[in-house]
């Protein structure tokens, strides 16, 4: 089995004296595509930004490319897409990858050249040099999807990425993460779409009130139940309580 | 550190400031549309106004008999152009303006002649000039005075425009920086926190540290650039009016020296703009980033202010006090009469201070506390939710002060105990308690009172015993107060008619404020701060809130030190009662010592026993604060 690029450690994270996610354990290898879903409130952004580096594990660990993802060592390896899509609004897509990449390291001849092998796939030509505050939600995903694997990460982690999108602008970015596990990439991502999942994903994990209830393939978990809904209402009422 | 992020940032965050409306308004169309244009109309309809009265015939009237009534009269007829003699009139007629100026002979003193003007109407002022010339020439020969004194100032007309824009150049140059930083340091912070790019950014594999000193630079070049082009807009303002009125106004300006002191403006910069980004950086919306750097910028005038009008040297505590500092450079640099040791104590100790402020910053930028959704206030019949926030500390504590300044401060003055007691328990505890019912707390939970371990009193009172000789002797170094105001507060301890008993006393000044002050304080002040920022900050603002309540300057910086030492009993502890009872002994100590004469004794000490003291003071306090963490940890097992 290959070296998991991503893993969640029996991770847990409290605020106060909420638990938002439970022990949960995950670990995804390069050429993966991970769903984490779950209802609002399950816990998958807290697990994502555990991976992410941006909140540290109340016990357990959190882990990218073999390193604590909250040294600047793992995040070198990370592609984040946030559900907001966080792009600086006074500056245009140009500049904001032009940031991105040279704080990843890279010379401007190579954000350059790695915009060119990007823009056709996310069709950035005619909008590189328009200010992000005019931009549609489409056009800011595409440009936040540049943005995120501008640095050619080899773990991508993307939080409801398709929410909001209309059903070209999803179709694409399915299209896109598709080819980036052809690239070897591990890609985990959540959403509270099932259909979604289905389509897309190697294995899923079910987060209910923070806790996983289950995880593996598509169809292992769908089994008896026929469909992933009716799997995923079973073991909330077995799990903890409908939902 | 890494340069390279450090200049992406500070770009990055420039470019995008540069094309926000609101800073370009402040930065560049006020000061270069909207100042010279006010100014420069103001001052056209000013000299248009004063060439108008310059103009115009006075009209006088003169009346009674005396010598010089015919010389007189010939004098004004001769003038036409500058009188309009009216033929009678009285004090009345000058009253209502239908009359400039009248002169008076009294028949029964024909020596006396007075001339009757209303002062507060310049056309009557002229009036009264222009008769004074007229009447030097009709009195009669021998009636000039003997002798005449002239005034003969030794500074140059260059130094004495530096006087004169000295009191409004530094503090100018500090209002325009601040007000260059403020809405820029709210926007890299909080504004992008609003935005929701925060999140974008801290996955970068970019340091804290590195991404708040691009993001401080940053703010501070646009302070800067707004400091000095009010300033450039105002020089040029400046000469027009200068042109416009050349045959009123005598001011030669010193620019080199003005040069020189706009020079401030990039500490200043610095300084500020790290201060306002740490602030900025606690703040989870621009609404609220507003609200919390709104009390800062106008705390930062007043030291600002002080140092422009007042006469302080920039030596010991003042070269610390920013906003002071700056401002005294500046004066100092404009009149020509800066030290190399006063500017470089300023220099120092505002990249000190900044550096403070960056460090604090890049501690509070964390992901981890900025990232995490606000926790929801519930209904205000939840009572148990309601918790007190910064906002409210900030509240409470502008409502103490008002309450202090208006109120208590004129009691005491009256009746000093009267006025104490109602201060600390009116004003202090009894606002906490209004503010606890009002909110639907506990009181206990307001204040954070609960039973500490009986270490924990240990250590409290250790520190409370030890804290007061090192405060002291660094105030005393730092800011020494004068004799007539050391002896005054001496008066008011130990009433010299014997009032007032030791225990008295104790009660009065030790037991009362310990008690009433910790519970405002290092209660929800300090619990207030701390749900938006590091504990050990929330301390050290606490402790400067404190100082500043005491309204005088010689004891902010002893006050703040002691706030701060008791808001980390407080933390350390989780409770109000040890940082009581080290507050009630500091108390205690200094006014044993002032009824035992022993404080005017150690003003006499040699440098040995004042190293000693010292020593002892600090020892104490550690031990103090070592059984403090003891206690905790031992609570913790």
């Amino acid at each position: 089995m290959p070296e998991p690029l991503a893993v969640l450690d029996s991770a847990s994270k409290s605020f106060g004296g909420v638990h938002a996610v439970v022990e949960l354990s995950l670990s995804v290898p390069g050429g993966e595509i991970y769903g984490l879903l779950g209802p609002n409130g399950a816990g998958k952004t807290t697990a994502l930004r555990m991976l992410a580096g941006l909140l540290a594990p109340t016990t357990g660990r959190a882990l990218l490319a073999g390193c604590d993802a909250k040294t600047t060592q793992a995040k070198k390896h990370l592609g984040y897409l946030s559900g907001s899509t966080g792009l600086f609004g006074r500056l245009t897509p140009a500049e904001v990858l032009d940031y991105f990449g040279q704080i990843h390291g890279l010379s401007r001849d190579a954000i350059r050249a790695r915009l060119l092998s990007l823009a056709p796939a996310l069709a950035l030509d005619e909008i590189l040099d328009r200010r992000c505050e005019a931009l549609s939600t489409g056009e800011r995903q595409r440009v936040s999807i540049a943005r995120a694997v501008l640095h050619d990460p080899s773990v991508l982690v993307l939080d409801e990425p398709t929410s909001g999108l209309d059903v070209l602008a999803s179709r694409f970015l399915r299209d896109f993460v598709r080819a980036e596990r052809g690239r070897g990439k591990a890609v985990v991502f959540s959403t509270h779409y099932l259909a979604e999942a289905e389509l897309l994903c190697d294995r899923i994990g079910f987060l209910h009130q923070g806790r996983l209830l289950s995880q593996g393939s598509p169809s292992d978990i769908r089994g008896a139940a026929g469909s992933l809904e009716e799997a995923f209402l079973a073991l909330a009422d077995r799990g903890g309580g409908k939902s | 550190m890494n340069p390279k992020h450090v200049a992406l940032t500070f770009g990055k965050e420039l470019r995008e400031a540069l094309r926000d409306r609101r800073t370009l308004a402040i930065m560049i169309l006020l000061p270069l549309v909207v100042y010279p244009l006010l100014a420069m109309l103001a001052a056209q309809v000013a000299t248009g106004r004063e060439k108008q009265r310059e103009e115009r015939a006075s009209s006088v009237a003169v009346t009674g008999e005396g010598p010089a009534r015919a010389s007189l009269l010939a004098q004004i007829e001769k003038n036409s152009t500058l009188f309009v003699l009216v033929a009678n009139g009285t004090s009345a007629d000058v009253e209502n303006g239908r009359l400039d100026a009248l002169v008076e002979f009294d028949p029964a003193a024909p020596a006396k002649l007075t001339v009757v003007y209303d002062a507060s109407r310049d056309e009557s002022r002229i009036a009264e000039e222009r008769l004074a010339e007229v009447t030097a020439k009709a009195l009669p020969d021998g009636c000039a005075p003997t002798f005449s004194m002239q005034r003969h100032s030794l500074a140059p007309k260059a130094r004495m425009g530096g006087y004169l824009l000295s009191k409004a150049l530094p503090l100018f140059v500090v209002l325009m920086v601040l007000l260059g930083a403020f809405y820029p340091a709210i926007d890299v912070t909080a504004g992008e926190r609003e935005r929701g790019t925060l999140e974008t950014v801290l996955c970068s594999p970019i340091h804290r540290f590195d991404l708040m000193l691009g993001k401080v630079l940053a703010v501070a070049t646009l302070a800067a650039l707004t400091g000095a082009l009010n300033l450039g807009s105002m020089a040029v303002t400046l000469l027009q009016i200068l042109r416009l009125s050349s045959q009123t106004i005598v001011l030669d300006v010193p620019w080199g020296h003005a040069l020189q002191s706009s020079l401030v403006i990039l500490p200043a910069a610095l300084l500020f703009a790290a201060a306002f980004v740490a602030l900025g950086a606690t703040a989870r919306t621009f609404k609220e980033a507003q609200t919390l750097l709104l009390p800062v910028y106008f705390l930062t005038i007043a030291p600002a202010m002080a140092g422009a009008v007042g006469d302080y040297r920039l030596a010991g505590i003042a070269a610390w006090i920013p906003g002071m500092n700056v401002t005294l450079l500046a004066r100092d640099l404009l009149v020509g009469r800066a030290t190399w040791s006063g500017g470089l104590a300023a220099i120092a100790s505002t990249l000190l201070l900044s550096t403070a402020a960056l460090a604090a910053a890049a501690r509070i930028y964390d992901s981890e506390r900025l990232v995490v959704p606000a926790p929801r206030r519930q209904s205000a019949s939840a009572a148990v939710a309601h918790a007190t926030s910064a906002f409210d500390a900030l509240v409470l504590f502008s409502l103490a002060f008002l309450l202090l300044y208006f109120v208590f401060l004129p009691i005491e003055q009256h009746h000093l105990a009267a006025g104490l007691l109602a201060a600390e328990w009116l004003g202090l505890f009894g606002l906490v308690l209004l503010y606890a019912r009002m909110s639907g707390q506990r009181f206990a939970n307001v204040v954070g009172f609960s039973r500490p371990a009986p270490l924990t009193l240990l250590g409290a009172a250790l520190v409370g015993c030890s804290a007061w000789a090192a405060v002291a002797l660094a105030s005393e170094w730092l800011a020494p107060v004068p004799k007539h105001l050391l002896e005054e507060l001496r008066k008011s301890i130990v009433p010299l008619d014997g009032s007032r008993g030791f225990a008295a006393t104790l009660g009065l000044m030790a037991l009362s404020p310990a008690i009433c002050e910790e519970t405002l304080f290092r209660g929800p002040i300090l619990r207030g701060l701390r749900t938006r920022m590091d504990p050990s900050l929330a301390a050290v603002i606490t402790g400067v809130l404190f100082g500043l309540f005491h309204l005088d300057v010689y004891r902010i910086f002893p006050a703040t030190v002691l706030g701060t030492l008791l808001g980390f009993i407080a933390i350390e502890t989780g409770s109000i009662l040890p940082s009581m009872l080290a507050h009630l002994c500091n108390n205690a100590i200094l006014i044993a010592l002032a009824y035992g004469g022993l404080d005017q004794r150690m003003e006499n000490l040699s440098h040995r026993a004042t190293t000693l003291i010292m020593i002892a003071s600090v020892a104490g306090m550690t031990a103090g604060f070592a059984l403090l963490r003891k206690a905790r940890q031992k609570s913790e097992v």
